[in-house]
């Protein structure tokens, strides 16, 4: 079905992009939205989509409607925690992880020896081919609009008293005498384009992207002067690409992908790409040579004098060199497309002028003869400080303006669309009357991601990896769709119903297949019989359920279902998983009652408006100090604040209001009891004997 | 209308009957009462394991007791049968209870041993803790128990206790012991970040080869460390019970001269000289049948001599982990103008007690035999009308005049401390490392348990492990993981 429809859409491909302007052009004289989304990367598209999948309608504005979806840096997507993102953004019915699908080239589970909890789904992408599954996506939607043009300036009004706020946003002012257009709810998503200049050498431009043309000031301003929002600024780079017939691959070590490409997206059961298609990737390594290239270079590189914030994990050869010198740096040639000609070298970001970008990319032996075809450069950006935002994405200040993206200090696509899909289900709530909700840090990477950015803040770019989330057992990229995907479609309601039956039905299976393998008992010496040798202690007298037999580690499903075919085999296209819950299950038990106590504290809200210094409360000047500077939205993230203690804990529970119409949590929390059990799959099972229950009576 | 409503209800019924079995928490103990000599402490347990504590300690196999009704009962160690106390054990089954929650107390008698006894014995139960400050409050928030204008009380309360804990865990951490926890938790922070390095970053990145090997070595060594620290009986350290007393001023105000006087034998070095005493000189003391541990310290000024400068410094984190603090003047240096004697005293304590709080400190005005009794009774009536010091006593070492009152003074002072219900008691201190430190262990096992085929699993059982040894030395937060990454390991994708 989904192939078909694919290969329908291939063959409209051509068409398409001059279909969507005689759109645009159509829809132009409508003037008032429920949503607007500025900005068409990942976090607008990812936001455009979402806000119209919760049913309203929608207008994403874009400077250019062909540069949607475009992968400004790296063409790859997913690895370590961002392939975790992928997944949650998939199983909230994102765009993402099927784009992934359509486009990658080049597929590996990384981590692979390390345990399924930190297992980092990534692939290479073809750039054309994403870009152009996001546009068709888009262009096709129901309920959205996509224009091209530049907003110039938000429209705002007195803010509505009811709600917490300063001020209140009613729509934008297009540029160049676009006219206005109205709207309730707004999301920004303007990446590094919020008074970005671009680096190369020591000449400075005034854009976001190579060859894009820059944002309007009026919004920066606007920000800035008009909402008196707090911002600071960051940079990043990207490194020069490479023509690939110029580039020695003899003098590197092959990579290869996985022989058996495993899709991001748990509606899809294969990638696009087939295993043999698949391009492979290559490691070389830097000289001396590369050393000597950049200490020459620093008189002559202006990006790398500034004070401004990099990110320490994702740093320009240059920080590199300086910050570990003499040392062998990796470099992986990464393939473009898949009939793109040209290479990426990552980690070989840099910011020095051309001619010595090539002098340096030279002194690298499978790179002697290399051309390049668009230098590296660096940028630098405004980002507004996240912890002026709701755990919604909703700024504090101004009523119905979202951010999400780059624009809340974050890196990387993943971390990107993941804002997006959230401050888009959000907006396309608020704009429907319903209550903004949020993610728990026990329940989603992206919950780790918002209360990562709006409680703590940023001080350099922010990235996901797999230790900022405590529960990373529980977190895993396996169970996204159980975790996330029912709430998905029952609450938040920006899941298909196709996709929803689809894990509903998963779930079940689980569910059964586990009770299935606590149902078998046998004991140590009759299991021994049943499977031949395995490493079970002899001395164990009691009985071992099927279920305990599987958390060992030589024992897989499939073995125990040719044992008991009549009991187990129905399963068996859950193998891996059954596997993985398994051996999982003891450990998610363990931090049941930590994730218990955290969802409880985050389902205790803390009014927004309250003055900490005067709460009539014996609390210390600091505490009030740290409390009025990140003002936490719930108990819970006042909590994980630095510096607060636990009796000024117990005084704030005075205040807290205990059904959030901040968070939806707490509503869900009354409604359904604590929600772990949604993902471990014998209690999924449970809760769906105990909505049978419901229906009967 | 009547079957919806019961429907509802029913399923609400359902509900909750779900939340409570899934938020089965730990169960928690404290002492509830105050420390040093009292007739009765009261030790309280809440949560679902009370009732097995009830049972084990009180050796009740068959029947529980009446709730809410006291019964006498011999209390064993559960595992060596060993005779603790004889006391009152009440049973309050929830939700009836402080916490809403199974809630079991235990009435015992007063001294340290007998507390200690108890609390090690209950530690010793399998899914029993000893409760983090508030703990007890916040459950019974939880469960509604707790009106919101209690809730300011409970806050002070809790801030007094860890207060009392701050100080307690300072003294502790201020020796060597301190020392060594600090080092495991040191150790274990980077061993968690190198094996967190190389699951997020050893793809695509150099992460030297043999980090984990690193680890594997590390983490053997701090699980043996531990083990054999929680093996031994640790009979070398001393109990440090009791209310710390800590004498302090500037150099050649009478120190040790009072030291001496409490004493009641010549403890420390008396000269003219100033700058006698260099180090911190403590005895054990019983005052007023409360148990204090009295300090003297070296003179508070500036120096060049390298030995003295360190003796300031000792003397300076004595006071700060101090529960008393006897702040000694010469009041022969007390200004002419009487006027200015208030606002002096003022500047001096805040020199000596850079946090002041006054139900911390006396104020001893020492050497009144140097100057005539009239003006000693003008000073006398001017420091009455201040009201922003500390009580104060004007005594002279020398010849004993103003000593008794001195003395009633301190006692009453010591006896509030030891009376405080909020002091935190040093048996469950002690209990509370121990708590931590075994499931420190525990968590390091799961390490080797699963090094070799789920590095996620064995990165948690040192995550674990390291919120454990945090619970002593203070939280390793995520950020702090990624600084070592970053520190350590060239990142560069």
């Amino acid at each position: 079905m989904f192939d078909m429809s694919l290969a329908r859409r291939l063959l409209v491909r051509q068409h398409f992009l001059s279909d969507c302007f005689v759109r645009a052009a159509s829809n132009a004289a409508r003037l008032k939205y429920d949503v607007v989304v500025v900005g068409g990367g990942h976090a607008g598209t990812e936001a455009a989509a979402a806000a119209a999948r919760t049913g309203a309608e929608t207008l994403l504005i874009t400077q250019k409607i062909q540069t949607i979806g475009a992968l400004s840096c790296n063409p790859s997507l997913g690895g370590v925690g961002k392939g975790q993102l992928v997944r949650e953004v998939d199983a909230l019915d994102g765009l993402m992880g099927r784009a992934g699908d359509r486009a990658g080239i080049h597929f590996s589970i990384l981590n692979r020896s390390k345990g399924p909890a930190v297992w980092g789904p990534r692939a290479q992408i073809d750039r054309g081919c994403y870009r152009e599954f996001i546009q068709s996506e888009l262009l096709n939607m129901p309920r959205l609009t996509v224009i091209e043009g530049s907003v110039e300036d938000l429209l705002l009004s007195a803010a509505d008293p009811e709600q917490p706020g300063k001020h209140k946003v009613t729509g934008v002012r297009m540029a160049n005498g676009g006219g206005e257009i109205l709207s309730g709810s707004i999301i920004l998503t303007t990446g590094t384009f919020l008074s970005g200049s671009l680096f190369m050498g020591q000449t400075t431009s005034p854009g976001g992207r190579m060859g894009d043309p820059p944002s309007c000031a009026g919004l920066s301003h606007c920000l800035r002067e008009v909402l008196g929002l707090k911002v600071g600024r960051l940079r990043t780079g990207t490194p020069p690409r490479l023509v690939k017939d110029t580039v020695d691959f003899s003098l590197t070590e092959l990579h290869l992908p996985d022989s058996k490409p495993v899709p991001f997206s748990f509606v899809n059961k294969h990638t696009q790409c087939k295993p043999e298609e698949q391009l492979p990737c290559h490691l070389t390594y830097t000289t001396p040579g590369v050393d000597k290239v950049v200490r020459e270079s620093l008189n002559v590189n202006s990006h790398i004098h500034q004070d401004t914030r990099g990110p320490r994990y994702c740093p320009s050869i240059e920080s590199r060199v300086l910050r570990f010198p003499g040392r062998q740096h990796q470099v992986w040639l990464e393939p473009e497309g898949l009939t793109s000609d040209l290479v990426y070298p990552q980690g070989l970001s840099m910011t020095m002028p051309p001619e010595l970008q090539l002098r340096l990319l030279r002194e690298i032996p499978a790179l002697r003869r290399v051309e390049i075809r668009m230098a590296g450069y660096g940028v630098q950006y405004d980002f507004v400080c996240p912890t002026q935002l709701f755990p919604w994405l909703q700024m504090k200040n101004v009523q119905g303006l979202f951010l999400a993206g780059q624009i809340n200090g974050t890196t990387g696509y993943e971390e990107a669309a993941a804002q997006g899909l959230w401050a888009g289900v959000n907006a396309g709530r608020i704009a429907l009357s319903l209550p903004p909700m949020s993610l728990s840090r026990t329940e989603s990477y992206i919950g780790v991601l918002i209360d990562d950015l709006v409680g703590r803040g940023v001080t350099e770019p922010y990235r996901m990896f797999t230790s900022r989330a405590e529960f990373r057992t529980a977190l895993r990229p396996d169970n996204a769709d159980l975790r996330l995907t029912p709430r998905g479609f029952e609450e938040v309601g920006c899941v298909s119903w196709q996709r929803y039956q689809e894990a509903v039905r998963v779930s079940r299976g689980l569910g059964e297949a586990l009770s299935a393998l606590q149902s078998i008992t046998l004991s140590s010496f009759q299991w021994r019989e049943k499977l031949g040798h395995f490493s079970i202690s002899e001395t164990k007298s009691t009985l071992i359920s099927g279920k305990e037999v599987l958390q060992y580690k030589d024992v897989s499903f499939d073995l125990l279902a040719s044992a008991f075919p009549d009991i187990l085999s129905p399963y068996l296209e859950f193998s891996e998983r059954l596997k993985i819950e398994a051996v999982y299950q003891p450990h998610c038990e363990k931090q049941r009652q930590e994730m218990e106590r955290m969802r409880k504290e985050e389902s205790l809200a803390l009014p927004q408006d309250i003055d900490y210094f005067s709460l009539p409360v014996s609390l210390s000047d600091e505490v009030r100090e740290i409390l009025d500077r990140a003002r936490p939205s719930t108990l819970g993230a006042a909590t994980r604040l630095p510096g607060i203690t636990p009796a000024a804990i117990i005084h704030l529970l005075r205040f807290v209001t205990k059904v959030g119409v901040t968070t939806g949590e707490a509503a869900y929390m009354q409604v359904r009891g604590p929600k772990p059990d949604c993902w471990r799959g014998a209690s999924v099972h449970e809760r769906d004997r105990e909505k049978a229950t419901v229906v009967q009576s | 209308m009547f079957f919806v409503t019961g429907w509802r209800s029913a399923l609400l019924i359902n509900v909750t009957r779900l939340c409570k079995s899934a938020s089965s928490e730990d169960t928690i103990f404290a002492l509830s009462s105050g420390q040093g000599r009292c007739g009765v402490a009261v030790v309280r347990v809440s949560g679902p394991a009370s009732v097995d504590a009830l049972r084990s300690m009180a050796g009740l196999t068959r029947r529980l007791p009446a709730p809410r009704t006291a019964l006498l009962r011999r209390l064993l160690h559960p595992h060596s049968k060993e005779l603790l106390d004889r006391g009152l054990v009440l049973w309050f089954p929830g939700p009836h209870s402080f916490t809403g929650e199974d809630s079991v107390e235990f009435h015992i008698h007063g001294g340290p041993a007998v507390i200690n006894g108890i609390l090690q014995a209950l530690g010793s139960l399998p899914r029993l803790r000893p409760a983090e400050a508030g703990e007890f409050t916040r459950r019974a928030f939880h469960a509604g128990k707790l009106d919101l204008t209690e809730v300011e009380g409970m806050g002070d309360l809790i801030h007094a206790e860890t207060e009392a804990q701050r100080r307690q865990a300072l003294r502790q951490m201020a020796g060597d012991l301190g020392q060594l926890y600090n080092d495991w938790s040191l150790q274990l922070k980077q061993s968690l970040a190198h094996v967190e390095a190389f699951i997020d970053f050893s793809e695509g990145d150099l992460i030297e080869d043999g980090v984990l090997y690193e680890v594997d070595v590390a983490v053997s060594q701090l699980r043996v460390e531990v083990e054999k620290h929680l093996s031994d009986e640790r009979k070398g350290e001393r109990l440090r019970s009791g209310v710390q007393v800590v004498i302090a001023g500037s150099t050649n105000v009478g120190k040790s001269s009072l030291f001496n006087i409490l004493c009641q034998r010549p403890a420390a070095i008396v000269s003219p000289v100033a700058g006698t005493t260099r180090d911190v000189v403590e005895t054990p003391l019983d005052i007023g049948g409360f148990p204090v541990l009295l300090s003297d310290t070296a003179g508070l000024r500036d120096t060049c001599d390298c030995v003295e400068r360190e003796g300031v410094h000792r003397a300076r984190q004595t006071v700060e982990q101090a529960d008393l603090t006897l702040v000694v003047i010469d009041t022969a240096q007390l200004p002419q103008d009487l006027l200015m004697v208030p606002g002096l005293l003022s500047r001096y304590l805040k020199m000596v007690l850079p946090n002041r709080k006054d139900e911390q400190c006396l104020l001893v005005l020492n050497k009144r035999d140097l100057l005539p009794k009239s003006h000693i009774a003008v000073i006398q009536r001017v420091l009455q009308q201040n009201p922003g010091l500390p009580p104060l006593s004007i005594l002279s070492c020398h010849n004993k005049e103003g000593l008794e009152d001195f003395l009633t003074l301190l006692q009453d002072r010591i006896k509030t401390l030891c009376g405080d219900p909020l002091a935190s008691s040093p048996s469950l201190t002690q209990t509370r490392h121990r708590t931590h430190l075994q499931k420190c262990v525990d968590a390091l096992a799961q390490y080797y348990q699963y090094r070799d085929t789920d590095l996620a699993l064995a990165a948690e059982g040192l995550r674990s492990g390291l919120t454990s040894l945090g619970r002593i030395t203070g939280k390793v937060g995520a950020e702090e993981i990624l600084d070592v990454i970053f520190r350590d390991f060239c990142i560069g994708k």
